[in-house]
């Protein structure tokens, strides 16, 4: 599959009285976006607001980042099975706003977390504070059930960052990069010597706030299976995670999986990337071994030297994580695992809830319970009400200075699983 | 029905699963359930989900409901791992299960709910 | 603002007194002498820091006289009032290694002045000490002093500031159990690329979390028939022929000892001791069967429980012997008690 992105940079983005992209400046009509988030009756109210790389502002609680983007030539849409309809993306041109986001944030449940900070600190811990951020909250009608209220949100933020990434439909992009897979058979023939490699994403399907859509299928649903790399790119993976914000996956980082884009930088240079696998993450402990035998299985049949495994999440996903990597290995398939930490505030504790000998190849995003001081920031987009109820805070976490004593859980990114940031620990 | 059996501190479950299944409601702490997960497991009965479900982290979520087999057998080696490893992983935690309001112990409980019951689809096919 | 005040512990074959000949040396204090890889460490420094005293001490000695040596140091140290403590480096030399970690702990535990030290990976110092005492990874002999001391010095000034220490990796001393964040130059997917392209070529690559591992040995099936079984006695527990015929080494043992117990049937504070340092050997001493219960075997031999005790028994010190050693030992051993058809042992230790 060939797809061509084309990068249109956003260096700044001003409310107006209509939308539009003029000289790499976002104009956002508030009004406008807002009919497009009221289109669902659930949403009772939406506010705009601008956060800046650098700026004294802090969001949070944060439930989703989105990258704005629109297909312009081939199959389907962007968002297939959730705003367009469900045609298989990944070939032809697609454009995308580089240098901003969408951040959705609301009070889902009471112990929401998820906290962007644009300067400080805590800035460094996250991707999203050197992106220009259109920030929405929403909030919902009254008497409305979290589980409505979370997906109202979810798609109150891909419907606003479709419309804005139609606004790019007919410019000319900044910069253009062509992604291009091959078939099995022409795979063989045009790389005999590389070594077939695949990206196996583990995607969090465990239950409210914490699943994950494949062209809108809850991905508890899916058995594993194949995607050309190229999918992700046009939205085929969404976020609907909104628990443990350092290392859940936004879809912003699904849109540009960064393992997806280093593999492809070696593509047809050292390794042949054959194929994006996909599996889950489930409660029942029997879905995790037939998802595990399968992933095993399906790196046997596509002849694959070697993968990297990516995970999502705490705890329950040690457990498919340590089973996807023995059973890979055991196929002859070297194995490179992405996970991050929980090694305790002071560090000493076991990092992982599971542990094999055949796992001796691991990239670590770093110590979620590691503490940081986050101090007070001028600005607060969304709400510090339930910033002392959510996951590495405490009932001191809000100190008498107005600074935040947290654990780098509540940053969002902070220690992404996909390899997406380079905080480490050793 | 399969045979299995839900060990839970959370109210709703008991709730929902009144007459449906088969719910063992004991009030303790989170760990608390999981030792109680675990001394089932050295008897011989199968760990069924996993029990650190959901992102939440131990403790800071009051609730947990985890589902065990009902028929004994043979000690099993991966039950064994999984629990003990779980509750090994309290100990990173800080216990805050009494500074929460009435509100926000009913979204724990919804959340935990919703963990469990993604369990069912796959516990109730065979 | 005044200079950082260091004290050195070195050992005497650094501080060029002599080697094996003169590891007897007792702990000495010389104040105002920066002696040996104090030199180096000085050069370092610069400016920031000083070596105010230096204490040097025979490895036998320290390691022979544990309780008074380390008492005596500390004394030292304490007088000496220093703002960080360095030891070693020690490099590969074991007895060294332990000494350095030994008194290195301890000053930083009992007097609360942070302290450094520095060996080699597989000295049996450093499983021994690296939880407890930051230790810089250093080459397994002295040809790898500037390399030892350049990350040395930076680290105890430091730890004597006061100052946050990085990770590991960044500080060049060896994991010691505690996870510490810090920001790599490339972000973790394309360190993950890297790191599966070196693993396709069978190139050495390094993982970023070492998964916890447990040398797990698998039980033998039990014995069926005891009555007729021959068994075997082995020891870590370092009882020997009184008067330790082989010089095995109280502490990092060098090698293994075969003793023959034909006719024996008690161990008796007239015929055998132990060799063992780092624990009270009055009790071992007293009746050594407490170790290796020769005498409870030879009963249950009388009374047909088991088929016979094997004439041989194995035995050296487990005290900070390196794990490699220890394998290599018993591998060889292993291989005479097949031989001479023995059908179980009993591995005891203290």
């Amino acid at each position: 599959m060939r797809l061509e992105m084309g990068h249109i940079y956003i260096k700044e983005i001003q409310f107006a009285d209509t939308c539009k992209i003029e000289d790499g400046t976002l104009y956002v009509s508030a009004e406008e976006l807002k009919k497009v988030a009221l289109e669902d009756e659930k949403i009772k109210s939406v506010s705009f607001d601008i956060a800046r790389p650098g700026e004294s502002v802090r969001i949070t609680p944060v439930k989703d980042v989105i990258e704005p983007r629109v297909k312009v030539e081939g199959k389907g849409g962007v968002f297939p099975g959730v705003i367009s309809k469900v045609d298989t993306v990944g070939s032809g041109k697609t454009y995308a706003l580089k240098g901003m986001a969408v951040v959705t944030a609301g009070r889902i449940v009471g112990f929401q977390e998820g906290i962007i900070d644009m300067t400080g600190p805590g800035a460094d811990y996250t991707p999203f504070s050197k992106t220009l951020n259109l920030v929405m909250v929403c909030e919902p009608i009254d008497g409305i059930e979290p589980h409505d209220y979370e997906r109202a949100v979810r798609f109150a933020g891909f419907r606003v960052a479709t419309y804005i990434g139609e606004l790019a439909r007919d410019l000319t992009p900044d910069e253009t990069k062509v992604y291009e897979t091959c078939t099995i058979k022409e795979g063989l023939e045009k790389y005999p010597d590389l070594p077939r490699v695949a990206y196996v994403q583990m995607l969090q399907s465990q239950g409210l706030l914490h699943d994950t859509y494949v062209y809108g299928v809850d991905a508890k649903r899916i058995v594993p299976t194949i995607l050309s790399p190229t999918e992700i790119m046009d939205g085929a993976i969404v976020s609907g995670n909104c628990v443990s914000a350092c290392d859940k996956n936004p879809t912003y980082v699904h849109q540009n999986n960064p393992v997806v884009h280093d593999l492809f930088e070696e593509h047809g240079k050292t390794i042949n990337f054959v194929c994006q696998i996909i599996t889950n993450e489930n409660v029942y402990l029997a879905d995790k071994q037939r998802s595990s035998d399968w992933t095993a299985k399906l790196c046997k049949m596509l002849d694959l030297d070697g993968v990297i495994v990516s995970q999502e999440g705490f705890g329950n996903p040690d457990t498919d994580l340590i089973m996807n990597c023995k059973k890979i290995e055991a196929e002859g398939v070297k194995t490179v695992i992405i996970t991050d930490e929980y090694a305790g505030r002071d560090g000493k504790s076991q990092s992982l809830a599971d542990a094999d000998a055949a796992a001796d190849a691991v990239v670590t995003g770093g110590n979620a319970n590691e503490v940081i001081i986050l101090p007070k920031l001028d600005k607060v987009i969304g709400t510090l009400d339930y910033v002392t109820k959510i996951a590495g805070a405490s009932e001191e976490t809000l100190r008498e200075d107005g600074s935040l004593e947290v654990e780098l859980q509540v940053i969002t990114g902070a220690t992404n699983e996909t390899g997406f940031g380079k905080l480490s620990a050793r | 029905m399969a045979s299995y059996s839900i060990l839970t501190n959370n109210p709703l479950v008991a709730d929902k699963l009144k007459g449906k299944k088969t719910v063992e409601y004991v009030p303790v702490s989170y760990e608390e359930i999981l030792k109680m997960a675990r001394d089932r497991v050295y008897q011989g009965y199968k760990l069924l989900s996993h029990p650190l479900s959901g992102s939440v982290k131990p403790k800071e979520t009051p609730y947990k409901s985890i589902m065990v087999s009902t028929r004994k057998e043979e000690v099993e080696a991966q039950s064994v791992r999984i629990i003990e490893e779980a509750v090994m992983a309290c100990g990173k935690f800080t216990d805050r299960r009494d500074s929460y309001g009435p509100d926000v112990r009913k979204d724990f409980q919804m959340i935990d709910w919703t963990l469990l019951e993604s369990a069912f689809a796959s516990a109730d096919a065979w | 603002m005044s200079k950082i005040k260091v004290v050195h512990y070195i050992n005497q074959f650094f501080a060029n007194i002599g080697g094996e000949e003169k590891a007897d040396y007792p702990a000495e204090l010389r104040v105002g002498e920066v002696v040996g890889p104090g030199m180096a460490l000085k050069m370092n420094f610069g400016d920031e820091a000083e070596i105010v005293a230096t204490i040097v001490c025979g490895d036998s000695y320290f390691n022979e006289n544990l309780d008074k040596a380390k008492a005596d140091i500390l004394a030292m140290v304490k007088e000496q009032a220093p703002d960080v403590f360095i030891a070693g480096p020690a490099f590969n030399a074991g007895r060294y290694g332990v000494a350095c970690g030994t008194i290195a702990a301890a000053v930083q535990e009992e007097l609360g002045i942070p302290a450094v030290t520095g060996m080699y990976v597989e000295n049996p110092g450093a499983d021994m000490f690296k939880d407890k005492v930051y230790m810089v990874s250093t080459k397994n002999s002295a040809a790898g002093m500037r390399g030892a001391v350049s990350k040395m010095a930076p680290l105890a000034l430091k730890l004597a500031k006061g100052e946050k220490i990085g990770a590991s990796c960044e500080e060049g001393y060896i994991p010691n159990g505690v996870r510490v964040n810090f920001f790599e130059q490339e972000r973790g997917s394309q360190r993950a690329v890297k790191m599966l392209l070196k693993k396709l070529a069978d190139k050495p690559f390094e993982t970023e979390y070492p998964m916890p591992s447990f040398d797990k040995v698998a039980p033998n099936p039990a014995v069926k028939d005891l009555a007729h079984a021959k068994i075997a006695l082995v020891t870590s527990g370092g009882i020997v022929p009184k008067g330790n015929p082989d010089h095995i080494e109280s502490s990092s043992a060098s090698h293994y000892g075969e003793y023959d117990i034909a006719g024996v049937m008690d161990l008796t504070s007239e015929t055998y001791e132990t060799a063992h340092g780092g624990y009270d050997p009055v009790y071992a001493n007293e009746d050594a069967d407490r170790v290796l219960p020769v005498d409870v075997l030879r009963d249950m031999e009388k009374e047909g429980k088991i088929g016979e005790l094997h004439h041989l028994f194995y035995t050296t010190t487990g005290n900070g012997t390196a794990v490699a050693s220890a394998k290599a030992f018993a591998a060889e051993f292993s291989q005479k008690l097949l031989a001479d058809g023995v059908d179980a042992v009993i591995l005891t230790s203290t």
